[in-house]
């Protein structure tokens, strides 16, 4: 239950009045329905009386049946408040949430975002939120409005007509309502949990079978895989039927509590109106009554069955609302403007546990306006020391200063005006070249768009394609390896950095296109400082000098 | 277009037709039951107005509790009845998607979405279903039925109640059909934002690092909170129709049974005479009718309840409709597992056109034998890749043929064809499994010799778990010259008579690249056969041949 009040508590906080709103008008819809059908029956039955007895001409008709109006288009108007005011807080919420799960995935060290498989957070974000709409509305505001309106019902039958009955009905209904509640909550909480988690298997098989097909079927895998697919999908089915049985079990017990409470207030109320200790009238009262709770039961089977899934999602958001709230940004040091661009002063790099050094001892210098190539053979760390200059790695031991301040008190905000990084691995994002570019500098005309494109050698490649309308598809597909390349550097160029990180930025690109490509950017920046992680002699080639690493 | 959308929900429900109709069929004598309940109470209650009352009040409660059991077991059962048919509609459905998704790949046109919009389709959207056929079905068996019956015993005793009755059922399915529309309408709405939503997502988070490094964090989450926020309101337009719609069938069932109970109370105060067949209403048939009346409205309230159910079905079941419509480009065979195909190893292609979207690529003669190395070269987007894929089989060429071991590429020969192949393509995409499952691809054999002909062992072995590491979906974790060199390894482990390679040395230094290229080249000295599409011209001078692609295209 901890986790579920958690997420409840979260949800009041930031909808207190509406989610009180809402659960107010849940108790006026129960009650309007007890009053309606409670005075209903009275009514019709004192009136028969009140004919038998022949006074039917001095019995206040007009009374009663103003208030059976009342209530019945009170309740309907409070309902659809209800609904819409309950449902629109928790959607608002989940909303939020949503937000507040991607804001901390972004906000995750560079090492684990690169690393993060993206179908976890995906069914983060989208099925666990998913199913804590459950929590509000169909586990605590029905149940605490359905308890409140069991007590003060209690009250009104003791009060109008005759304590045996009113406490029947309460007793009935609730240790009825209480143990099969718990009975079918015990029972369904780890199928229910397993299920939702078979449903998040498949989705990723599914995911990874979409995407892999190719390597797949040239391996002979893809039956297998498909397959292991069917098999997660089988297991939820599976699971799935037998939440469905005790589901419907939970129901049909239910429905008999509701049955046996209005029996008994029958027999019980029949039996008092015999022995003369209440009218026929109030003894109908009670029978009506009982029937019109049974409204109170009506969400719970689902609620029961839902439960497991609700408190696995709902644990899943712990790591989120554990995060402490991010911390305020210190002011941005101020540049030294005569100071250098980037020193790094013997930095090394040790990882935990290993034994030697990734590197160790490395230095450099760069003034506004030079190129400067890493050399070195894979794994010597020349992508680390980009991201140790990007500041989102930190080296172990040494120095790095940017514009003559230490780079560990550069806020992110501030760092990402001074430098860009393109990494190995860039992506890009569904929609237009535009939008691709605006990333980067959102508030560009197309003029510097093109002007990009044009030092990266796309002008014409996009020019067929509908130029900065070209659209592009999912992680950049309909581009090449080059092109996407060529696209992510134009982004970076937009940025207009001070430094420029390259990491073998010439990828896939061919000789004559690399030299345009790279002698473009130089000539576009010009004052920026640029340290390329070259690995091909025409990046080399395009810089001042270079610092081999070994 | 509505007919269209009822033909297509009947289309994928005609399998269980049977199962839904029994399902249905006790749902209606579970609600006619009521009618017995109904009975018992107004016999015992008029019973004690004027007595001699036919049953004790002990005799009544036992019946009303004895029905009501009954009622709570045909629903149990009918509800059962329905749930296993919808599970069959929706795992069918589900079956039949994924089995198209793989073997016949992706939609080549049409507005089906990336790979996020069909999982979506194949996972929640598909459930959609079950409200439909667990709740709308059986709620409209009842509406044809139950409000007749109630109706029929309404003019039996007064015929005023069931003109009260006549005059203001017929207006609720009225104006459901308009609410319905709206409501559809809204439905699909809703699903296309879930969809886009899904998709806008997983694209996002692929690139949550570029977002970062470009200062776009920021404008990524609003970006996002607009559009979760853009979710909330769709959703809330289709709730809020039906939160609208059932208001108002409340409000015409609130104000049918006042009439009714007001004329009831009238008629039993002498106030009233007419509305009856003679002879003045009992207390006991006044009760019984009081109960019938809320429950005449009852059906028609709860399949407007459903209505909507029907509106997302139906919008599940479009979405369905233009995924099937959706062309594709299957290649050969089933990608399954085969005995190898026999002869020994030669491959010629001949006027081979192959269609890449609008456009027809014709790719230039190709013959290649045992040890054989090719390279294909040509610019950028000029459709090496598209040349690779055709030779493994994944595309079906237009025009031209295949020969492998001296038979046709085909559907027979696709499969036993590619146990032959190493593959390495140019963006891997790791499954959700260890390194080494990954390189070994279900073989299970120790991966280590290939780690290290691919120059990447020691990398592996630096990993935090080794070989038993997970990767990220396109080998994040590792540099991208590493990820390339698993998948070089992944490639020799299959020990390939001949292996395609997408632009194998890409994002590799010149060291490692030539000890990429040394490893390939050692294999193709010891008789394996081998195709590059390649930028690298230091790679290309060192193969056989080098054929241009994209000069005639």
């Amino acid at each position: 239950m901890r986790p579920l009040l958690r997420i409840f508590r979260l949800m009041v906080q930031s909808q207190r009045k509406a989610l009180l709103q809402g659960a107010a008008l849940a108790l006026v819809v129960l009650l309007m329905g007890a009053a309606l059908l409670g005075l209903s029956g009275w009514f019709i039955t004192a009136a028969a009386a009140a004919g038998l007895a022949g006074v039917g001409a001095t019995f206040d008709v007009f009374r009663p049946s103003a208030m059976v109006r009342f209530l019945a288009l009170g309740r309907t108007a409070a309902r659809y408040g209800e609904r819409l005011t309950t449902h629109d807080a928790t959607l608002r919420v989940l909303a939020a949430l949503r937000v507040r799960l991607l804001a901390r995935a972004a906000a995750l060290p560079f090492d684990a975002m690169v690393r993060a498989r993206r179908s976890a957070e995906l069914n983060r974000i989208t099925a666990d939120v998913d199913a804590l709409d459950g929590i509000p509305l169909r586990l605590i505001l029905p149940i605490g409005a359905g308890l409140a309106a069991h007590g003060l019902v209690f009250g009104v039958l003791w009060w109008l007509g005759d304590l045996r009955v009113a406490a029947a009905i309460l007793a009935i209904y609730l240790a009825g309502a209480t143990a099969i509640m718990a009975w079918a909550g015990a029972r369904a909480a780890r199928p229910s949990a397993r299920a939702e988690r078979a449903a998040q298997t498949f989705r990723a098989r599914l995911l990874d079978l979409l995407r892999a097909r190719a390597d797949l079927v040239v391996h002979g895998r893809l039956p297998a895989e498909t397959e292991a697919a069917r098999a997660a999908d089988s297991k939820r089915r599976a699971l799935q039927a037998g939440l469905d049985r005790t589901g419907r079990q939970a129901g049909a017990a239910l429905a008999l509590v509701a049955s046996t409470a209005t029996a008994v207030a029958l027999w019980i109320g029949l039996e008092l109106v015999d022995s003369g200790a209440l009218t026929p009238a109030l003894a109908a009262m009670g029978v009506f009554t009982a029937m019109a709770l049974a409204e109170t039961l009506a969400p719970m089977h689902r609620a029961a069955t839902e439960l497991g899934r609700m408190r696995l999602a709902a644990v899943r958001m712990d790591p989120v609302l554990d995060a402490a709230p991010a911390p305020v940004a210190p002011p941005a040091p101020a540049p030294i403007r005569s100071a250098p661009v980037l020193v790094l002063d013997r930095i090394a790099l040790h990882r935990p546990g290993a034994a030697a050094p990734v590197f160790s001892g490395l230095s450099l210098r760069l003034a506004p306006g030079e190129v400067m190539a890493l050399t070195g053979p894979s794994g010597s760390g020349k992508s680390t020391v980009l991201q140790i200059a990007a500041g989102v790695s930190a080296a172990s031991h040494g120095q790095a200063l940017l514009c003559g301040q230490p780079l560990a008190d550069w806020p992110e905000a501030a760092l990402r005006e001074v430098v860009t990084l393109v990494p190995q691995r860039t992506s890009l994002v569904a929609g237009t070249l535009r939008e691709n570019l605006a990333l980067a500098a959102p508030d560009v005309d197309d003029a510097a768009l093109l002007a990009a494109l044009d030092t990266c050698a796309l002008k014409a490649t996009f020019a067929a394609r509908g130029g900065l309308d070209a659209p592009i598809g999912p992680g950049g597909a309909g581009l090449s390896g080059g092109e996407a390349r060529r696209v992510a550097l134009a982004r970076a160029l937009l940025r207009r950095p001070a430094l420029l990180l390259l990491d073998e930025p010439t990828e896939g690109l061919d000789r004559a296109t690399a030299e345009a490509v790279l002698a473009g950017i130089r000539a576009a920046l010009p004052e920026a400082a640029i340290l390329i992680a070259a690995h091909r002699a025409v990046e080399i080639a395009a810089a001042d000098g270079y610092q081999a690493m070994t | 277009m509505a007919r269209r959308t009822a033909d297509q929900i009947t289309r994928l429900t005609l399998p269980v037709r049977r199962s839904l109709q029994l399902a249905a069929a006790l749902a209606v004598a579970a609600n006619l039951l009521w009618l017995v309940q109904a009975g018992a109470v107004a016999l015992a209650i008029g019973g004690v107005l004027v007595p001699p009352a036919l049953l004790t009040p002990a005799e009544a409660a036992l019946i009303f509790l004895a029905t009501g059991a009954l009622r709570a077991v045909l629903g149990y059962i009918g509800g059962g009845i329905a749930f296993r048919a919808s599970d069959r509609v929706i795992a069918g459905l589900r079956a039949r998607l994924l089995a198209r998704e793989t073997r016949e790949g992706p939609a080549t046109a049409g507005d089906t979405g990336g790979a996020g919009a069909v999982a979506a389709l194949a996972g929640e959207k598909l459930e959609l279903l079950a409200p439909y056929l667990t709740r709308y079905t059986p709620a409209r068996a009842r509406v044809a039925v139950v409000p007749l019956v109630i109706l029929a015993v309404a003019f039996a005793a007064s015929w005023a109640v069931g003109v009260v009755f006549l005059i203001s059922g017929p207006l609720i399915p009225v104006f459901m059909a308009l609410v319905g529309m709206a409501a559809q309408d809204a439905s699909e709405r809703q699903m296309r934002e879930v969809g886009s939503l899904n998709d806008l997502l997983a694209d996002r988070l692929a690139a949550l690092a570029d977002f970062r490094l470009l200062g776009a964090r920021p404008a990524l989450i609003a970006g996002f909170a607009d559009q979760a926020e853009g979710l909330r309101a769709r959703t809330m337009a289709v709730l809020r129709i039906a939160f609208l719609s059932s208001t108002v069938l409340e409000l015409f069932a609130a104000i049918g049974v006042a009439m009714v109970a007001v004329f009831l109370g009238f008629s039993l105060l002498g106030a009233i005479s007419f509305g009856t067949w003679g002879a003045p209403l009992s207390p006991v048939v006044v009760i019984f009718l009081l109960m019938l009346a809320p429950e005449f409205y009852q059906p028609l309230r709860d399949l407007a309840a459903a209505w909507h159910d029907r509106a997302a079905a139906a919008a599940v079941a479009e979405e369905i409709a233009a995924w099937e419509d959706a062309p594709r480009a299957p290649g050969f065979g089933t990608g399954g597992a085969a005995p190898a195909l026999p002869g020994p190893f030669s491959l010629t292609t001949r006027g081979l056109r192959i269609r890449r979207g609008d456009a027809l690529l014709t790719l230039p003669d190709i013959t290649l034998h045992a040890g054989e190395t090719l390279a294909l070269t040509g610019p950028s987007g000029a459709g090496k890749t598209t040349a690779l894929m055709a030779l493994a089989g994944l595309l079906r060429p237009e025009a031209g043929e295949i020969r492998v071991n001296g038979r046709f590429l085909d559907d027979g020969t696709a499969d036993g064809w590619r146990t032959h192949l190493g593959w390495m393509p140019q963006a891997p995409h790791f499954l959700d499994a260890s390194l080494h499952d990954n390189v070994a691809m279900a073989s299970g054999d120790d991966v280590g010799a290939a780690l290290d002909q691919a120059g990447v062992a020691h990398v592996v072995a630096a990993l935090p778990a080794g070989a038993q590491t997970r990767l990220g979906e396109t080998g994040a974790g590792l540099s991208g010259g590493e990820a390339r060199r698993v998948t070089l390894a992944r490639a020799l482990h299959a020990n390939p008579a001949l292996l395609l390679a997408d632009e194998p040395t890409a994002d590799l230094d010149a060291e490692t690249a030539s000890i990429v290229a040394k490893a390939l080249m050692a294999r193709a000295a010891a008789g394996m056969a081998l195709i590059v599409a390649t930028h690298d011209e230091g790679l290309a001078a060192r193969l056989d041949r080098t054929i241009e692609i994209g000069g005639a295209a």
